[in-house]
């Protein structure tokens, strides 16, 4: 019995005098999220709003499982993020297998502190431009705006990012062609972002990013921003504005996100959009606005997102009962997402 | 058979007092933790000394000093509340915190209060950042829905304080010299 108590005793000690080395390395850090959601657009119409996800009618469907790893040891770190599902395979831009079969990488990136104010960071990562990501953990809103949808969802680069003050920073980068894991045009876009903390709770992102892209090549200045009011009411706001080069096409937006907190657990957001593809030559760009209310349910790792959303555009793009062209559509939708 | 029992037996009674585990409520009805220590025969500079040595060598990263008298140092702190299971979790918040320590001649005291939370999200980077900049105190009671992640969160805290609590008291106790591997003693292994 003392021989089984003294190891144990023994064992204890040694787990207390590691866990009193000073390390420079972090624990692998292991996180993720699932989502599924039920959809009901009130014309009965499938993919009626044209925007990412979601995109069926009175089907209970999947999001995706995304799984992320990260690890930091000294000044050097690493982020890995894959998704699977829909959300993250067919429905994203990307699909490496081809077929609708793949996953999709997030995040798979190198970074490295050079100081406390200077970090290089290389490898396929989450843009820097807009307000909305593909994860549903990152954003209030459950369906995505047009803003999102137009605009990219990746950049694979190069970029430096110098910290000025804790209300300055500055990034700039070299990149790939938006959305791809290899370069089909080379490293042929530059892109900056300047951060701006005016106030405590206020944070401003100026964002420029000019080369080849989706569309073929171009620039888009973007601004995201969003200021915590008090600490029940958020307001945040997406503008931006993209110019193809070479032609009078692009697109202009604009989308404000004001939400309150209703306590701990609830949240109400509503998201106010304004859309223009612009016009090119006698050809009209079309316009939307677009309405989208949500809440936010949260209990533990769980948030459910019940949401309407309705969306106008004087062309009549969208579909009624009987399939004929309508200027209006709107959906339900309530969405689970876990996040781990 | 009756070593697994007594292993058993003592494993249940571990987990029995770290459900236990929990702060205590100061005047103001804030959470506290507190000790008062025995300084072994220390005088206050030493004490002084040596906790300012501990809280800027070991924890410069996460508490600032702003208050130093002949006789005590407060200061301003936080600790990440990390969701781990196993081996891997992430960061799930921060909990920041005020510390002060005094010193007489032989003993010592320090407390930790006016904890106040912000919860971490996840970037777009997949980095865990602060989702507020709004902390909220560690007292209040939570809503229903959001019950057991905070008391979670507080046990964790607790966790974490009485971690700190227990470094600094090791490190005071015993002699706090901090070796660079210039003093570590070479070993020879050539003669043998």
């Amino acid at each position: 019995m003392k021989t089984i108590l003294c190891a144990v005793l023994g064992m204890a000690s040694t787990t207390c005098a590691l866990a009193q080395t000073v390390s420079t390395s972090s624990p692998l850090e292991f996180s993720g999220s699932v989502d599924t959601y039920f959809k009901y657009d009130f014309a009965k119409q499938p993919g009626n709003i044209k925007t990412y996800f979601d995109s069926e009618n009175n089907s209970v469907s999947l999001g995706m499982i995304d799984l992320l790893l990260k690890k930091k040891t000294g000044k050097a770190s690493f982020v890995g993020e894959l998704s699977f599902g829909p959300r993250g395979q067919t429905e994203s831009i990307p699909d490496a297998a081809g077929g609708g079969s793949s996953f999709h990488i997030q995040n798979l990136y190198i970074n490295y502190e050079f100081s406390d104010k200077f970090s290089m960071t290389a490898g396929y990562m989450g843009t820097f431009i807009g307000y909305e990501i593909i994860s549903p953990v990152g954003n209030f809103n459950y369906s995505t705006s047009y803003l999102f949808g137009a605009g990219p969802f990746q950049n694979a680069g190069i970029k430096a990012t110098y910290k000025f003050s804790d209300k300055v920073s500055l990034m700039a980068g070299l990149f790939n062609d938006w959305n791809l894991y290899t370069a089909t045009k080379g490293v042929s876009s530059v892109g900056g972002q300047l951060t701006i903390t005016p106030l405590e709770g206020w944070t401003a992102y100026l964002n420029v990013l000019s080369g080849a892209d989706v569309y073929g090549y171009g620039t888009i200045e973007d601004l995201t921003t969003s200021y915590q009011f008090t600490k029940l009411f958020k307001l945040g706001l997406n503008a931006a504005n993209y110019d193809m080069k070479g032609s009078d096409n692009g697109y202009a937006g604009a989308a404000l996100y004001p939400q309150i907190a209703l306590n701990d657990a609830v949240s109400l957001g509503l998201r106010a959009e304004y859309f223009k593809y612009k016009d090119a030559g006698t050809v009209k760009g079309d316009q939307y606005t677009a309405l989208t209310l949500s809440a936010n349910i949260k209990t533990g790792g769980l948030t459910l997102i019940p949401e309407v959303r309705l969306d106008h555009n004087g062309d009549q793009p969208f579909l009624n009962k009987n399939g004929l062209a309508a200027p209006n559509a709107g959906q339900f939708s309530i969405a689970a997402v876990y996040a781990f | 058979m009756k070593y697994i029992t007594a292993i058993i037996f003592v494993f249940f009674t571990l987990n029995l007092f770290a459900q236990q585990k929990q702060f205590s409520l100061d005047e103001r009805r804030k959470y506290i933790y507190y000790e008062v220590a025995d300084g072994r025969a220390l005088n206050k500079d030493t004490l002084l000394n040596r906790a300012q040595v501990f809280i800027n060598k070991f924890y410069k990263k996460t508490i600032r000093q702003v208050q130093l008298s002949d006789t005590s140092i407060i200061a301003k702190g936080k600790v990440i509340i990390d969701k781990t299971v196993l081996i891997a979790g992430h960061p799930s918040g921060e909990v920041s915190y005020s510390i002060t320590f005094q010193a007489r001649n032989g003993k010592y005291r320090f407390w930790l209060t006016d904890f106040e939370y912000i919860p971490y999200q996840r970037d777009r980077y997949g980095n865990y950042v602060a989702s507020t900049k709004n902390s909220t105190p560690l007292e209040k009671t939570p809503s229903k829905l959001m019950a057991n992640e905070w008391k979670d969160m507080v046990v964790a805290t607790y966790d974490q304080v009485q971690k700190f609590g227990n470094e600094l008291k090791a490190f005071i106790n015993t002699n706090p010299s901090i070796h660079s591997v210039k003093d570590t003693k070479l070993l020879y292994i050539e003669k043998w």
